[in-house]
């Protein structure tokens, strides 16, 4: 152990002149409010955009952000190691389950969000109260224009059906999308309803799953496969994209908002928590109250085309104005997290690859 | 193994101290062994070899196999047209070859798979013909294209230094110039070109992006998938034994290839052989050989790159992240060549613990850079909660962040990843330094470090700064271990290329990804004229 210690110090010291200069740490408290105010941000959102919104944040409150952004399975690992010295203050991520499990690692500190989340929806809120979603993201199904008729298709459930055979491009089962997805199956239908279901859409795949979920609507548009399974955003991305094929590949297509009249379109979020140790509690708690501010929630609509989860913020992005308003499940979305695993395993057994 | 009285056998201070550092970069995989097989866990390992788990090894296999298939057939031909033959441009292709290793693999698979997709502009032009580059084979074809340099450098350099003896006996005695390659060159180079694939093999094995975006379920996306989607951070440790045992076999088969190849190196004679000069078909068809691996493995996805990026805006903070990436890369390629030159000297005292040691440092190289992180923030913490019960007597506080959340982590656990890619070029080069050479210093009265600087170290620079450049490139590229373990506001050029990349956005994916081999370019240039001038 000792040379670990060693060649640790050793690489710390020649890395010590082109590092960060050192956060302020537990030690500091002291000297904390004479500084200049920080709050440490560990986020699983890797948008460019989010620059923005905490440039407007320090603009506003004078408290600088420093930032790591990771997978969130990573991030939360990397909090519950440090412990009682982690300095994270804010812990972002990008859908519900990991949340969920930031929450059940005891990551997250308790702490009252209700009047941010008056207005946004319950569902959209961590029941115990360790988490606050800010923005939302829905995973829907895009269709040919040409090959299938408005209405040919409503439900996710239809997606099982054998007239889709050799129809259906979707990504891999690891992604975390496609995991919540089927937790809300797991949730709606059950353990073996959410399995079949899981079954015929491996049994209705074009071909093997490949690619993110822009390569979905490409199949689509090139003719491997007539329906596909993409969270919103990417096909506002591309119509909205500079990239002429881009824009003829989303042309091809139309988005359909499933299960409106039943369970309502899968909802996931970005949302974040204050954590447990934070050594900046008070900074955290502003950085959250100000993704719910107009210009957060502005940036969000317009910059990553996730919905706000504010109704009464105005914003201007035609592509994504077009598809609201839909009706959501109500689902809470920590039940996302509690089905998680169940339908990891489930992924597993009818082969999703 | 002669053992007793070898003149080559360095005294066992120096070795220990090797010893030392190869387990430094062996502790963090200790450490995920020790999670492994000390926690609890549920039945998800038994749930997984119910369903996946035939399908993550056999695709492992796969990958591999075309990998190493292919990184060997490129890289052992190119090291051999490089270092034995001449023609027009051989000079720059010498160093232009080694440049695809700069192009991280899933930036490769995210540029071919966007032109090949149905669709893209390969599908459209052949009218669907070719095949999109994806699954097994596509994943290996992409490590094909970009690791093998490994095999190249090595092959190469070996080549360059093989006498000519045995190929020209082979000649006199009426065989062709390929039949004598293939009986007498190729068999002296086996040691070179099965280390570098180990190499490839192990990448390969232990890489995630690539293989997540091509669908190619190997067993390091069942054990990414074991953490994130079963939150079993113990079972993505068992499955990483695993991949460690995997790693123990292949750089088990490429020892074997060694030791039976030292009989052949023994004569210590180093008559450079003539280059074969081709001219008019040969060369050219010698030209067309070097640049098609160029071709699909940077010029081609690099280009759709540059493409794309001419669609798109450019990121900001790209001139902050190469700052970051070239001195990550930088500090950790210097620390990791006195290593692996270190070792490999203690190596030579072929002592069953130095063996064990080296062996052990190697094994980082099998498991994905996300599982070399966790060991680190396992080491690193619990030095830390060793420290806190003394340091709380001393100030009332826990012990300040220090260890973790630092470059020093991150070196820790590149150098925990590549290691292994230090200690074989250095022992490569080692092992050309016959015993009888050093005992012939000796006998001349040299002292050991005489024997060292003047006669030791412009035989070994070559191989020893390209493990610097081999271990440089690697840390340019990786990825899981820096995102986990990076400190605030430290963004590199890998990182900001891949948060766009994995968002499907390509175009803002491509300066970051085009300025990793740029950023790659200038030591290598620096490095490449380093190594000829050393040529004999």
């Amino acid at each position: 152990m000792n040379s670990v210690k060693l060649l640790a110090a050793a690489a710390g010291l020649a890395l010590a002149a082109c590092s960060q200069p050192a956060t302020d740490t537990a030690s500091g408290e002291t000297e904390a409010a004479a500084e200049a105010r920080v709050v440490n941000v560990y986020s699983a959102r890797h948008y460019s955009s989010d620059a923005t919104i905490y440039a407007a944040f320090t603009e506003a409150t004078g408290i600088e952000v420093n930032l790591v952004s990771a997978n969130g399975d990573q991030l939360i690992e990397r909090v519950r190691a440090d412990g009682e010295r982690s300095p994270a203050d804010v812990i972002i991520t990008v859908d519900a389950a990991r949340l969920h499990r930031a929450e059940q690692a005891g990551l997250f500190a308790a702490a009252d969000y209700s009047d941010l989340a008056s207005g946004i929806g319950a569902n959209l809120v961590d029941p115990e109260g360790y988490w606050v979603s800010f923005a939302k993201r829905s995973r829907v199904i895009a269709y040919s224009n040409d090959r299938v008729q408005p209405g040919e298709i409503t439900t996710y459930e239809d997606l099982a059906d054998p007239r889709w055979l050799g129809r259906i491009c979707v990504r891999e089962s690891g992604n975390a999308y496609n995991q919540s997805l089927l937790a809300s199956m797991v949730a709606h239908l059950g353990e073996d309803g959410a399995q079949a279901w899981a079954q015929g859409i491996v049994d209705n795949m074009a071909r093997e799953p490949q690619g993110g979920d822009r390569t979905q609507i490409n199949g689509i548009a090139a003719g491997e496969c007539d329906v596909a399974i993409l969270n919103h955003y990417y096909y506002a991305m591309m119509v909205n994209s500079d990239d002429p094929a881009a824009q003829a590949a989303a042309a091809a297509v139309t988005l359909l908002f499933p299960s409106q009249e039943t369970s309502g379109a899968h909802v996931n979020v970005s949302g974040a928590g204050i954590a447990v140790n934070a050594p900046h509690p008070a900074e955290a708690r502003a950085l959250i109250e100000f993704f719910f501010s107009d210009t957060a929630q502005r940036a969000f609509a317009e910059m990553t085309n996730e919905i706000p989860v504010r109704s009464d913020v105005s914003w201007d992005n035609p592509t994504l104005a077009a598809m609201l308003p839909f009706v959501e499940d109500d689902l809470n979305v920590s039940e996302l997290g509690d089905h998680n695993e169940t339908a990891q395993r489930i992924f597993d057994r009818v082969g999703w690859q | 193994m002669d053992k007793a009285g070898s003149p080559s056998r360095l005294p066992g201070r120096s070795s220990g101290l090797a010893v030392l550092a190869a387990l430094v970069c062996a502790a963090p995989i200790l450490a995920v062994a020790w999670i492994a097989l000390t926690r609890d866990s549920g039945d998800y390992l038994q749930h997984l070899a119910q369903t996946r788990l035939p399908v993550y090894l056999t695709t492992s296999a796969l990958v591999a196999l075309v990998a190493g298939g292919g990184a060997g057939l490129i890289g052992t031909t190119l090291g051999w047209l490089i270092a034995r033959t001449d023609f027009p441009g051989r000079k720059t292709l010498s160093w232009v070859l080694i440049l695809p290793l700069a192009v991280p693999a899933y930036v490769a698979a995210y540029a071919w798979l966007d032109l090949s997709q149905a669709g893209g502009p390969l599908d459209a032009v052949t009218d669907g013909l070719f095949p999109t580059i994806r699954g097994g084979v596509g994943a290996g074809l992409m490590f094909a294209l970009v690791l093998y340099p490994y095999v190249y450098l090595l092959a190469r350099d070996t080549f360059a230094s093989q006498s000519a003896d045995a190929y020209n006996a082979a000649r006199t005695l009426g065989a062709g110039p390929l039949t004598a390659f293939w009986r007498t060159s190729l068999p002296m180079a086996r040691p070179a070109v099965a280390a570098g694939l180990a190499l490839v093999a192990m990448e390969s094995l232990a890489d995630y992006g690539t293989v997540s975006h091509l669908g190619a379920p190997t067993l390091s996306i069942g054990l990414i998938r074991a953490w994130s989607g079963a939150g079993s951070l113990v079972d993505a440790a068992r499955l990483s034994l695993v991949l460690v045992f995997i790693a123990l076999v292949v750089f088990g088969l490429e020892r074997a290839q060694r030791s039976r190849a030292r009989s052949v190196n023994a004569s210590g004679r180093h008559k450079p052989a003539p280059r074969l000069a081709l001219n008019g078909g040969p060369a050219l068809a010698a030209m067309a050989a070097c640049l098609t691996p160029l071709l699909l493995g940077m010029i081609i996805p690099l280009g759709r790159l540059v493409w794309l990026a001419a669609h798109t805006e450019t990121a900001t903070g790209l001139a902050a992240a190469s700052l970051h990436s070239l001195t990550l890369a930088g500090i950790t390629a210097l620390i990791a060549a006195a290593l692996g030159l270190a070792t490999a000297y203690s190596l030579r005292s072929r002592t069953t613990i130095a063996t064990l040691a080296a062996r052990a440092a190697g094994l980082g190289y099998a498991v994905p850079g996300a599982v070399a992180a966790v060991g680190v923030i396992a080491i690193l913490s619990g030095t830390q909660a060793l420290i806190d019960p003394a340091w709380r007597a001393l100030t009332g506080e826990v012990f300040p962040i220090l260890l973790t959340g630092t470059g020093a982590a991150l070196v820790f656990a590149y150098l925990s990843r590549f290691a292994a890619a230090a200690i074989s070029p250095s022992e490569t080069a080692l092992a050309r330094i016959t015993p009888s050479l050093d005992g012939a210093a000796r006998t001349l009265g040299a002292t050991r470090r005489r024997r060292v600087w003047h006669i030791h170290w412009p035989l070994i620079a070559a191989g020893v700064t390209s493990a610097g450049l081999l271990v440089f490139v690697e840390v340019l590229k990786e990825l899981p271990a820096t995102m986990i373990l990076r400190p605030f506001n430290y963004d590199t050029l890998a990182i900001i290329a891949h948060n766009f990349a994995s968002d499907e956005r390509l175009g803002e994916a491509a300066m970051p990804s085009l300025l990793i081999p740029l950023v790659a370019l200038l030591p290598m240039i620096f490095v490449a004229r380093y190594l000829s001038r050393q040529d004999r």
